[in-house]
């Protein structure tokens, strides 16, 4: 099943003195899709630009279906338009000259192929994206929401074998864009196209993706399926991109390489944590990460756990936030805002190891 | 500028495979970046190496007889100053009363406030001329025979020259600081208020301030055409024996035989006096960016005066009196008039001037026919290679974008006097060209002149352009001529025609250079009305320029209807 078909090969794009692609490869499988997430600048966009042909990329190769399409080496570089692809962008990049019509027909015209004749794709895919019956309104008279199912419309017609999308829902508000994502997967799921996207929202990338490459400085710190990604970042840079805002300096120490490794925190504190990245077994310096939610608070005098006090305490309506302080460190915790605690307030907490991580990158 | 592919493959080579290797994309750049080149620096380097000649051989000495011409020199430096200085106070005065006070009707005074751009300075200075000359003139006929007095005013003074060649100039302070008055985030100048400042505070501590380097940028421009000005003192100085730059250049040329090498002197004074100019306005700017242009559209403030607002408007009235409303109606009433005279019993109208330029005097049509098409050819050109040039500034991240960036804007330091002067040089001596007396110096004269103004157009265009809108049309399969045809041009339609019709009317005035490079067969109506002046055929003079003005007037109306004014300011 797993056929490749996109390949990157130590892709590198530079900008004057800037090298904003380092050394970037990975795979993509017929049918899958993969995310490109990051913050902003880290190198996502410069790459499925090169992926595009939208970019000149300074080093390496990127094949698809095994036929090289841009290779620094030999100067090789298929302009976009002969590639086989299509894109989403991230301003819709809807042609405000045209109609919907012409707007969604225009790969039909780009080959040459009369109006009539695209008039049955173009009616397909306005279909598949819930604009039956829009052919012939002016794209300037389309709200956002629109303009976004337009340019999608119109890289479905291509029928290209995948799809590139850059931020597609980014600019939509927060209602709109999750009903978009729903309807991307079932579209996906029908269409069967291979598809790279790039996000900065990671509930978008896990919502949608089969795979996450997680970039940071133009370069992949980590790669797997959204669960492993989730479950077990590689570096602090990928635990706290992906919301495991507790990262305290620890030390840890040497395991037996069965079960949880202890991380010594700073005033004598103890932590039970996973290990999944060990190196070896000597102690070493690093860090232990854990999510707000994972922490368990007990209000009890006599419970279990960590002594803190409550120094802030924000009621968010759906839960509370909670800042706490233990001696020399300092945590945050999202907890049910039903019995809320008041700052100045005593607490214990604690976080159970298998939701505790070591992190030594 | 094809290179041999031999010569590529080893360029490849030495910078090795990590490097981008020369693509289309890059050898196209490269070719624009050569074109624009031997367009602009071709004819500057002709001006250099020319003022270095001396019989047969190089030499100092045509510096010097212009070093011992201190009047001239002063002159020009007068002319210079004076003009940009009035020309900044009362552009910039009128860019603050039209754009941020309640001036009663000033939507339409903004408007008539840019009319003096598309009326030529030979035309305004010919016309005071008339009313102002200290014998003739019409306004001191008017005098002495009213109120007996000898004489009122004379404009065939240095002041006469500096006043006219002012009205001329006084739209581009008036645009260029109005944008930047129009473009400042209002917040900018309620947190003064709020934190203080009285109204006159927040303008004086917060608004000049932020338009200083935009009234700086007007005061360059204008000091630069002010310093390599030939119409106006031609008209208002020659005669009175006042001589600046741009007339001794013309002047040595008209010499029998013609001194070149001195006028190219002239020439390299002019360039390097505007060369330093340059260099000091990016220093006293380069470190303040002042990012109050957000493209965001803003509404002024506007600040609300009592009656005084009345005689604010009757000050922009005078001017567009002064500068449009007088002139034109003083040419149409001398083209109509059988001879000039203040005395009513003996004027009599007909059209018997029209018929004379119409039929008998025998430049006029070819002069038409050499300057419609001059106009048209060098307005498509700029307008194309403006695009070309700014798509590459815009778009691309070639190395040489900058570069071309800088050149495309070189033609706004040069007098044009100095480009036809370059152009001569360039093109009287390479045979191989035999453009040298027919029309196409003076389009390359012309398309070199206006490149700044077709480059900024399309610049100002692509930026409103959303690159994805390009990319998105490559990645939808068109090629990238399919992408300029279907998404770029019509796209930017609307900027281009009024690009292409203010074009068409500047290059139909077009005197300074036209003046140097026209030949018997290659003359244009600029050069025609110039003609009539010094044969001092008046009626005929005004009949011309009163059918160049009708030309000009429709195409203004065009460009008008195509509403896209923003576009140029």
């Amino acid at each position: 099943m797993s056929s490749i078909f996109l390949a990157v090969e130590g892709l590198c794009v530079r900008y004057g003195p800037v090298l904003a692609v380092d050394q970037v490869g990975f795979r993509v499988d017929q049918g899958e899709h993969v995310t490109l997430l990051g913050p902003s600048g880290c190198g996502k966009t410069t790459t499925l630009r090169a992926i595009a042909g939208l970019e000149t990329p300074s080093g390496g190769r990127i094949l698809i279906e095994g036929e090289t399409v841009a290779d620094a080496a030999s100067g090789r570089n298929m302009p976009p338009e002969r590639r086989g692809l299509a894109m989403v962008f991230q301003s819709y990049a809807i042609w405000p000259h045209m109609t919907v019509f012409d707007n969604v027909g225009f790969s039909f015209r780009a080959r040459g192929i009369g109006r009539e004749k695209a008039r049955a794709a173009v009616e397909r895919a306005l279909a598949l994206v819930d604009l039956a019956g829009f052919a012939d309104r002016p794209a300037t008279r389309l709200s956002g929401g629109q303009q976004q199912r337009v340019a999608l419309a119109r890289a479905i017609a291509c029928d290209s074998k995948m799809i590139l999308f850059d931020e597609p829902l980014s600019n939509l508000d927060a209602q709109l864009r999750v009903s978009m994502r729903a309807e991307l997967n079932d579209l996906r799921r029908r269409l069967g196209f291979t598809a790279v996207y790039v996000t900065h929202d990671q509930e978008e990338a896990f919502a949608l993706s089969d795979r996450i490459i997680v970039m940071r400085a133009g370069r992949i710190d980590q790669q797997g399926t959204p669960a492993e990604v989730y479950r077990a970042p590689r570096s602090r840079f990928v635990a706290s991109f992906l919301g495991m805002t507790n990262i305290l300096p620890a030390e840890i120490a040497a395991s037996d390489g069965s079960g949880p490794a202890e991380a010594r925190l700073a005033g004598e504190l103890v932590l039970r944590a996973l290990d999944p990245w060990r190196d070896g077994a000597a102690s070493s310096t690093g860090a232990v990460g854990f999510r707000p939610i994972d922490v368990r608070l007990d209000t009890a005098p006599s419970g279990a756990g960590i002594a803190g006090i409550v120094t802030r305490s924000l009621y968010l309506g759906d839960v509370a936030h909670y800042y706490i302080h233990s001696g020399p460190i300092s945590i945050c915790v999202h907890d049910r805002p039903h019995a809320r605690l008041v700052e100045g307030q005593t607490v214990r907490w604690h976080v159970a190891p298998e939701n505790c991580l070591i992190l030594r990158e | 500028m094809a290179l041999p592919s031999a010569s590529i493959e080893s360029i490849k080579h030495r910078i090795g495979a990590r490097t981008i290797p020369l693509s289309k994309e890059s050898v196209g750049i490269a070719a624009l970046c050569g074109f624009v080149s031997l367009l602009v620096l071709a004819p500057m380097m002709a001006v250099v190496m020319g003022a270095l000649r001396e019989g047969g051989g190089l030499g100092v000495g045509p510096f010097l007889t212009v070093f011992n011409s201190v009047a001239i020199i002063t002159n020009t430096l007068l002319v210079g100053t004076g003009t940009t200085v009035l020309a900044v106070l009362a552009g910039g005065a009128l860019a603050l009363i039209l754009a941020r006070i309640n001036t009663p009707g000033r939507e339409l005074l903004s408007r008539l406030v840019t009319l003096p751009l598309y009326v030529t300075p030979l035309l305004t200075a010919i016309a005071w001329a008339w009313l102002g000359s200290p014998r003739g003139g019409l306004i001191n006929l008017f005098a002495r025979d009213v109120f007996g007095i000898p004489s009122l005013v004379n404009l065939q003074t240095p002041g006469g020259v500096i006043f006219v060649s002012a009205l001329a100039y006084v739209p581009l302070p008036f645009l260029l600081i109005g944008a930047a008055l129009k473009n400042m985030d209002p917040a900018l100048e309620e947190s003064a208020r709020v934190h203080g400042a009285s109204p006159w505070g927040a303008l004086r501590r917060v608004t000049l301030p932020l338009v200083l380097p935009a009234a700086l940028g007007s005061a360059l421009l204008v000091f630069v055409q002010a310093m390599g000005l030939f119409s106006v003192p031609a008209v208002l100085g020659m005669p009175g024996g006042f001589n600046v730059a741009g007339t001794q250049i013309y002047r040595l040329l008209n010499n029998y035989p013609p001194r070149v090498s001195e006028a190219a002197a002239w020439g390299v004074l002019l360039l390097a006096t505007t060369a330093v100019l340059v260099t000091l306005q990016s220093v006293i700017l380069g470190r303040r960016s002042f990012v109050t242009v957000t493209g965001k559209a803003f509404r002024p403030r506007v600040l609300h005066l009592g009656p005084v607002r009345h005689l604010l408007a009757a000050g922009a009235w005078t001017y567009i009196v002064a500068a449009v409303v007088l002139p034109v109606a003083t040419l149409l009433w001398a083209a109509l008039v059988n001879f000039i005279t203040v005395d009513p019993a003996l004027m009599r109208f007909d059209l018997r001037h029209f018929r004379y330029v119409l039929f008998e005097y025998p430049k006029t049509y070819l002069a038409f026919e050499n300057s419609v098409l001059l106009g048209a050819a060098s307005a498509t050109s700029v307008c194309l290679l403006g695009l070309c040039v700014s798509w590459v500034i815009v778009r691309t991240r070639s190395a040489l974008r900058r570069y071309l960036d800088h050149v495309s804007m070189f033609p706004l330091a040069m007098p044009s006097m100095v480009l036809a002067l370059g152009l001569l040089w360039t093109y009287v001596s390479l045979k191989q060209v035999p453009i040298y007396g027919t029309i196409w110096i003076l389009l390359l004269a012309y398309v070199t002149h206006f490149l700044p103004i077709g480059v900024r157009a399309g610049s100002a265009a692509l930026r409103q352009l959303h690159s994805e809108l390009e990319d998105a049309a490559r990645m939808t399969g068109a090629n990238w001529t399919k992408t300029l045809r279907w998404i770029v041009l019509p796209l930017t339609r609307p900027t281009l025609i009024a690009t292409w019709m203010l074009l068409f009317i500047l290059a139909m005035q077009e005197v300074s250079s036209s003046i140097l490079l026209y030949t018997s067969r290659s003359t244009v109506l600029a050069v025609a009305v110039f003609d009539l002046w010094e044969a001092g055929n008046v009626n005929a003079l005004a009949a011309l320029s009163v059918l160049q003005l009708a030309v000009t007037f429709i195409a203004l109306l065009l460009l008008l209807r195509t509403r896209s004014q923003e576009a140029l300011a």
